[in-house]
């Protein structure tokens, strides 16, 4: 197992922003966490990865604790947090070399640069890309360390069209190589795509965990989309 | 190249285009050791004149912009904008990040050192009678000292807002309270007791002694209150230190 978590619980005063959380991601599966915002996505997110307080019977990132190991845990794996702030006055290659320097091993950085569309920019102040240019530049940065697993949180978002698809690839020649992913997503073309299993939460409870197609049986909808609504309780509600 | 040295490059090249660390750091002492110079009794027929003695005192100014108040404020800045939690989330100690940061501000607070001893011996004839290996030796551990009060700010305050609140706070009461720039002597008494409770002042006053050359006769309590910054300081940083 990639990853482990078992009956992870986060709290924010008296309030549970995830409640009981269980999975597992196996080596070169895609995982995708769903609900509407405020559902708990990022706060799994963040708990799995230890930098949120959390109560749980078992977290283990490729076998290890990511709060006690961190730094050997963190060596191989990759995160895209849903905001990424930079440097105030930080170029793009500044951003890409520190970036590089954290890692003992990293993946080629000139050909994830002309992946990601960002050759030409290198000399840029990160703060003048335009939204697109930033995203993708935050998940370059988790790709680098050639991570065995990547957190990806609303990894598309503010996307256009053809940077999502040439992403979708570039994910799914990764993920046929090894590695393992988790990520949120507004998207259900783009979970379609990419997701194995996913789990749908609503207001920090899961109330659906499985494949793409058992979601769409259980639930009796033709389109993965109406089965989220389902699931999340979207359906009617504004 | 390593961490710290990428670190160190980078950083170094951040916090120089923002102007703050010339202007507090080095320009500000240099202006001081100017006015110093023309305002302060240069007349040295009794023993050793005003003057004389603020050299010891001005040299702190750039520790002090640097130390307690640059480093804890890009620390607070790093943490407040979600930068130290994209940190954390990678192998990179915190110990490199705040070693880097430190040793960026300390190169500031070297060249503002050099530039307001060329202004006191340049322009205006200062001699330091006492021994210079030593008094560079102490200088090296009230800075090591005021900087572990800097990264303990810095590593402790949960946002920009109070990281601003408490540097201003150590900073603006050692600068006016420590003698770094009213000198010590031309307070009231009752003041001087308020000014013995900061550490600044244990500095400057064993910095005063070793620069006309005077037995550390009390030096044990001055070393005892710096060592102490030091121990607070850099262990309270190591363990209370915070991502987000």
């Amino acid at each position: 197992m990639v990853l482990s978590v078992k009956n992870m619980t986060v709290s924010y005063g008296s309030k549970k922003a995830v409640d009981n959380i269980s999975f597992t991601l196996k080596k070169g599966n895609v995982i995708g966490l769903l609900g509407a915002n405020g559902a708990g996505k990022s706060s799994t997110i963040a708990a799995v990865l230890g930098v949120q307080k959390s109560k749980f019977e078992e977290l283990s990132i490729l076998g290890k604790s990511p709060i006690r190991n961190r730094k050997e845990v963190f060596e191989q794996v990759g995160v895209q947090f849903q905001e990424t702030n930079f440097q105030d006055k930080i170029t793009v290659k500044e951003a890409c070399e520190q970036w590089q320097s954290l890692y003992k091993k990293t993946g080629d950085l000139s050909q994830l640069i002309q992946t990601f569309g960002l050759e030409g920019k290198e000399n840029q102040l990160v703060k003048s890309l335009s939204g697109g240019e930033r995203q993708r530049l935050a998940v370059l940065l988790a790709l680098l360390p050639n991570p065995k697993l990547v957190f990806l949180d609303e990894l598309t978002t503010g996307l256009d069209t053809k940077a999502r698809r040439i992403l979708w690839q570039h994910l799914q020649n990764m993920k046929k190589n090894g590695l393992s992913i988790v990520l949120t997503s507004h998207y259900m073309d783009e979970v379609d795509a990419l997701c194995d299993e996913i789990i749908i939460l609503r207001d920090g409870v899961t109330v659906f965990k499985g494949t793409v197609s058992a979601a769409l049986e259980s639930s009796k909808k033709t389109s993965l989309e109406e089965a989220y609504l389902y699931y999340s309780g979207e359906e009617d509600k504004w | 190249m390593s961490t710290f040295t990428t670190f160190l490059k980078i950083e170094g090249k951040l916090v120089w285009k923002g102007m703050d660390i010339f202007i507090f750091g080095i320009c500000f002492p240099i202006l001081l050791s100017l006015l110093f110079g023309y305002l302060l009794n240069n007349d040295a027929s009794m023993g050793f004149s005003t003057f004389d003695l603020s050299y010891a005192a001005v040299v702190t100014i750039g520790i002090l912009a640097t130390g307690v108040m640059g480093l804890p404020l890009t620390i607070a800045d790093y943490r407040h904008r979600g930068i130290l939690k994209r940190f954390q989330v990678t192998p990179v100690s915190p110990l490199t990040i705040l070693f880097a940061q430190g040793v960026i501000q300390l190169i500031a607070a070297i060249i503002s050192f050099i530039g307001v001893t060329l202004v006191y011996q340049l322009v205006f004839d200062y001699t330091l009678s006492g021994s210079w290996p030593l008094f560079l030796l102490i200088f090296a551990y009230v800075t090591l000292a005021m900087y572990s009060i800097g990264i303990f700010i810095g590593s402790l305050v949960k946002d920009q807002k109070s990281a601003n609140l408490w540097s201003s706070v150590a900073y603006f009461t050692m600068l006016l309270f420590s003698g770094a720039t009213i000198p010590y002597e031309v307070m009231p008494r009752f003041v001087q007791w308020g000014m013995d409770i900061l550490p600044l002042s244990h500095g400057i006053h064993l910095l005063k002694q070793t620069s006309v050359g005077e037995p550390m006769s009390d030096g044990f309590i001055h070393f005892g209150v710096l060592t102490l910054c030091i121990l607070i300081g850099l262990g309270g940083a190591t363990k209370f230190f915070k991502w987000k």
